[in-house]
């Protein structure tokens, strides 16, 4: 390994990064593009459902029971209708997602002990926002039975209205939820997508850069000079490293302060296994650039090969417990899957190290397979 | 480094049996080939005969599957035996100034060239000083490569190929699209540094008349060596003699000729006939003899040039057959009126691209039947000229009339009157033959009732009858570029315009090319204006037009544009001597400033023959050299842009 060889391909690269202010802007400008793009795009909160009444009742008790429903931020009270026919109009043109029907006598039935029934029509064209807008309607029914009950029983047993709860629902839930307590999706998504834009962007500038070369003719310069293979791939590969790292802890930042994501882990833990990623990452362009020839080519072939694993396989929008054997078995192959755990970990779970060592070793034997790979097929004397 | 020391008298190169294929494609088909030590080996081919994939092998970059190459006598045939020969090797790839990095000025494209092959810091400011003062780029160090000249940018690519001492130097194709004044310099440098380096230079390029330039040289064609060896030599290896005439009716004459011989051309107003195995004087006779009812002006025979030579060999070998059409479809539409009309005409036409002037108020016309040639390097502005006159770039100021409209307002009748074969290929390569004429004829708008009639006319005029049915992706460079022709003649406009049409198509595809060229033009009375870098094809126009940096710098048909460059500077002395590149250095301090090495002859534009062949042989004497030989030509049409190039340059420096 001759150092001189070495600086002089990465002070020509640094120098040509620098002066094509496009590739420059690019560098740093693409990955917080999708990642805010992403970010902010990408939410799972099912919140504010847009719904309608249909009230034949009109009574004290009718209005109570859709004040729970008006009431919650889980729901958008949109208005009232008339008739039973106009909720077509609005749910087809998506102007509510779920409409709640009283029947008449819904007041008189009740009080006299009788059981009633409300009628609820929920969109299913998104099934996860239907299953969550469906609990939150099961909910606030149980709610509004338990209470219904309880007051029965304080009034006819004498006794005060929360002894009479004790008693309907002797076990309550009341559930804590740890590392995100709020449940804000984009928690979890913001340090979730740092995986993927670290995923997408070093193989993309690294693919880049090879393939230029190759597109140009001026991969020839190398080809016919005495620099070793080895040296010319760290060379080309130290300008994109430290524009990654870079990256890293602009995103990073971006998380924190944009997102409101806490960091509750160790930050040079966090910052040490980013590097061994994106140098992972990094080496899968060095694989893309020895497969194309075009830099119209690479960019393709970059975004599907990181896109794919990052979006389905990493465990970022579908848990890896609830895929599939087969499927669970292909998201251990790709890196994605340890980083968002080492990613997660630190952000919300303050873990370091001792729990996330597996996840860092995988990591690093996945950069050293990729760069071994890289190293033995690139050729200074190849067939084309 | 541990080599076997090497005896002088082995090769630089070796090579035996040599072939190279992609996929099931050959690229090279067995070639045998030795360079000396010192010499400039050239070897000259169309695209796609093989050069590249062979000088990739020999500079170790690309693998090839069968056959015994030796460079420095070691034997390269892994990778780790290709790195063996690198350090002492510089290879500079196709391309103007693609190897190059444009961002990077020019010291910094050099001092990662010396960085790259570890010259000592040292070493790399004594040879920087040296190389950048050779090649006058010492003005430009801090100028980023892309906003270099095509010359200038191949000049650097030298510079950054010789940084670190090479003995070995391959250049690939370093000429093309570079302009004769700096192609001519290109080469005085090149071999004023071989020469005090001692290096050897295997070089290629497409222009058969940068044959002279090399000691020895290699035809290529398909992959195969045609013949090898001095210049004169392969030219002797033809066994015939060039016949060139002028005779009326033109045309009448080359269908005679044609009938009679494989190997015929028209060149503006000139003939060229190839005749075999015969003297020139017996030739000259025979062609005389055998055209009857014509008037034949002038005839004059001589020794076959290299490019005819090339052609009679592919010819001898059965690779290619000149074959002719015999053109019997009729057009249908009444002729365009022959006569005087004008077609195209340019008064004061400028454009610019913000601060640069890609062209400067030029003037020109073009009459109806007239082969009009637009003449220049890449970047003189030619293109834009073109894409003006056919209404695609509006000008930034002047005007001209294009098959009697207006191209500043009428922009569309002049599209539906005009045909256009661009430079980028503009045919859709899954598409048959017969499929893009179709299509052409279909966009054009040619009525269902005659499109049959004008596609037979079409096939028939651009010679396509054979290759119909075949796929546009599977032909040869030359036959494309005649369906792309024949597409623009769909429509039979009266105007036709075609841009660079026989770049990289080898010298039998071109001839056959002009042939319909000529023919559309004599017969058909069609103005064409054709834009070339081809010094050599320039001839064949019937007017010309030299344009440099934007501006038109000559404007005359060739036969007159040579008889001025004859009355200005005289005849073209070529001088042969023992020690051509002593002699050479003498001759320049004696004031002979345009003299110029090609190969082993020294070029001279003479007024007075005569004193100036005492003047040399008195200065040649005093330094012992011999002169072997020294002979008188007319001058080219490359020595006319050269000329006229240099003096606008040093009128504008004084």
């Amino acid at each position: 390994m001759n150092l001189i060889r070495v600086w002089a391909v990465t002070y020509k690269e640094w120098r040509e990064i620098l002066r094509d202010r496009l590739f420059f802007a690019m560098a740093f400008v693409l990955p917080l593009v999708i990642f805010l793009v992403l970010g902010w795009g990408i939410s799972f909160d099912v919140e504010n459902i847009p719904f309608a009444v249909l009230d034949q009742d009109k009574t004290a008790m009718s209005r109570d029971f859709l004040h729970r429903f008006i009431d919650s931020r889980y729901f958008d009270y949109k208005g009232d209708v008339r008739s039973e026919r106009e909720f077509d109009a609005l749910l087809a043109h998506s102007d509510i997602r779920f409409a709640i029907i009283i029947p008449p006598r819904f007041q008189e039935h009740l009080l006299a002990g009788q059981s009633t029934s409300v009628q609820s029509l929920i969109d299913g064209v998104f099934p996860y926002r239907a299953q969550v807008a469906k609990g939150y309607v099961s909910a606030i029914i149980a709610n509004f039975n338990s209470y219904s009950l309880a007051d029965y029983l304080a009034g006819t047993r004498g006794i005060s209205r929360e002894q009479a709860l004790a008693q309907v629902a002797p076990v309550l839930i009341d559930p804590r939820y740890l590392y995100n307590q709020a449940l804000r999706s984009q928690w979890s998504m913001a340090s979730g997508l740092l995986m993927l834009v670290l995923m997408v962007t070093p193989p993309f500038l690294t693919a880049l850069g090879v393939v230029r070369e190759k597109e140009n003719g001026s991969i020839y310069n190398i080809y016919a000079s005495t620099i070793s293979r080895s040296e010319f791939i760290l060379g080309k590969f130290l300008p994109y490293l430290l524009i990654s790292c870079l990256n890293i802890l602009i995103l990073w930042w971006v998380v924190m302060n944009v997102f409101g994501t806490p960091f509750k882990g160790d930050p040079l833990f966090y910052y040490a296994a980013s590097v061994i990623y994106v140098i992972c990452t990094a080496g899968a362009g060095l694989l893309i650039s020895l497969l194309v020839q075009t830099q119209v080519a690479a960019i393709m072939l970059t975004m599907v090969i990181s896109f794919v694993p990052a979006m389905l396989y990493s465990g970022l929008l579908v848990p890896i417990e609830s895929m599939e054997a087969g499927t669970q078995f292909e998201a251990h192959l790709f890196p994605t899957l340890y980083y968002l755990r080492i990613s997660w970990g630190s952000f919300l779970k303050g873990l370091g190290w001792a729990e996330l060592w597996f996840d860092v070793v995988a990591l690093m034997l996945y950069a050293i397979i990729l760069w071994v790979v890289g190293y033995l097929n690139f050729h200074k004397r190849p067939k084309q | 480094m541990g080599e076997t020391p090497l005896v002088n008298e082995n090769p630089v190169i070796k090579i035996q049996g040599f072939c190279k294929s992609y996929k099931k494609q050959a690229a090279v088909k067995g070639v045998d080939l030795s360079v000396e030590r010192g010499e400039i080996y050239g070897l000259i081919g169309p695209d796609g005969s093989g050069k590249s994939s062979l000088m990739k092998a020999i500079a170790g970059v690309l693998s090839f599957e069968q056959g015994e190459l030796e460079v420095f006598g070691i034997k390269v045939d892994s990778e780790s035996s290709a790195e063996r020969i690198k350090g002492r090797l510089g290879f500079m790839p196709q391309g103007l100034g693609l190897n190059l990095y444009g961002d990077l000025s020019v010291e910094e494209n050099i001092d990662f060239f010396a960085q790259l092959r570890q010259v000592t810091p040292a070493q790399l400011a004594e040879r920087k000083q040296k190389l950048l003062k050779i090649t006058r780029l010492d003005k430009f160090r801090d100028r980023p490569m892309k906003n270099l000249s095509g010359g200038m940018k191949q000049k650097l690519g030298l510079v950054c190929t010789l940084i670190h001492g090479p003995e070995l130097v391959v250049l690939d194709e370093p000429t093309t699209g570079v302009d004769p004044v700096s192609r001519g310099d290109f080469w005085a440098i090149l071999a004023e540094l071989l020469r005090e380096q001692g290096v050897t230079a295997l070089v290629s390029t497409a222009y058969m008349d940068e044959a002279a330039r090399f000691h020895r040289l290699s035809l290529m064609y398909d992959g195969r060596i045609l013949a090898a060896g001095e210049p004169e030599f392969i030219c002797r290896q033809a066994q015939g003699s060039l016949v060139e005439l002028s005779a009326e009716p033109q045309i009448q004459a080359l269908d005679q000729l044609k009938n009679h011989y494989a190997q015929v051309e028209a060149i503006g107003s000139r003939l060229r006939v190839f005749v075999d195995d015969k003297s020139p004087n017996e030739a000259s006779k025979a062609v005389s003899d055998l055209l009857v009812g014509v008037e034949v002006k002038a005839i004059r025979a001589s020794e076959a040039e290299l490019e005819d030579a090339f052609i009679a060999l592919l010819r001898r070998r059965r690779l290619a057959d000149q074959k002719t059409n015999n053109h019997a479809v009729p057009r249908l539409d009444p002729p365009l009126p022959e006569g005087q009309g004008i077609a195209i005409e340019a008064r004061q036409l400028t454009r610019d691209f913000g601060q640069f002037r890609a062209v400067d108020r030029i003037d020109f016309t073009v009459r109806q039947g007239e082969i009009f040639g637009l003449l220049g390097a890449n970047g003189a502005g030619k293109t834009t000229a073109i894409k003006m006159l056919t209404g695609i770039v509006p000008p930034t100021a002047g005007e001209g009339q294009v098959a009697g409209a207006d191209m500043r307002y009428a922009g569309q009748t002049i599209k539906e009157r005009i045909g256009y074969m661009s430079q980028a290929f503009s045919l859709y390569l899954d598409l048959t033959v017969l499929e893009n004429i179709h299509l052409y004829a279909r966009i054009y708008g040619v009525s269902r009732s005659i499109i049959k009639q004008r596609i037979a006319w079409v096939i028939d005029i651009a010679g396509l009858a054979d290759v119909t049915g075949q796929l546009t992706g599977s032909l040869p460079m030359g036959i494309r570029q005649r369906l792309a022709l024949g597409c623009a003649l769909a429509h039979q406009p009266g105007v036709l315009f075609l841009d660079e049409p026989t770049s990289g198509v080898d010298p039998v595809g071109r001839r056959r090319f002009w042939d319909i060229l000529v023919r559309l033009a004599r017969v058909e009375q069609v103005a064409i204006l054709v834009t070339t870098h081809y010094m050599s094809e320039a001839e064949h126009c019937d007017h010309l037009a030299l344009m440099y940096a934007g501006r038109i710098i000559a404007d005359d048909s060739p036969t007159n544009m040579i008889r001025a460059l004859q009355q200005e500077a005289g005849q073209l002395l070529k001088i042969a001597t023992d020690r051509p590149l002593e002699a050479l250095a003498l001759l320049k301090q004696a004031d002979f400033k345009g003299a110029a090495l090609f190969g082993k002859h020294i070029h001279l534009l003479a007024l007075d023959i005569e004193t100036v062949k005492k003047q040399i042989d008195a200065l040649l004497d005093k330094q012992a050299i011999r002169l072997i030989d020294l002979t008188v030509h007319a001058p080219t049409l490359e020595d006319v842009f050269v000329y006229r190039v240099l003096a606008l340059e040093n009128q504008e420096l004084s």
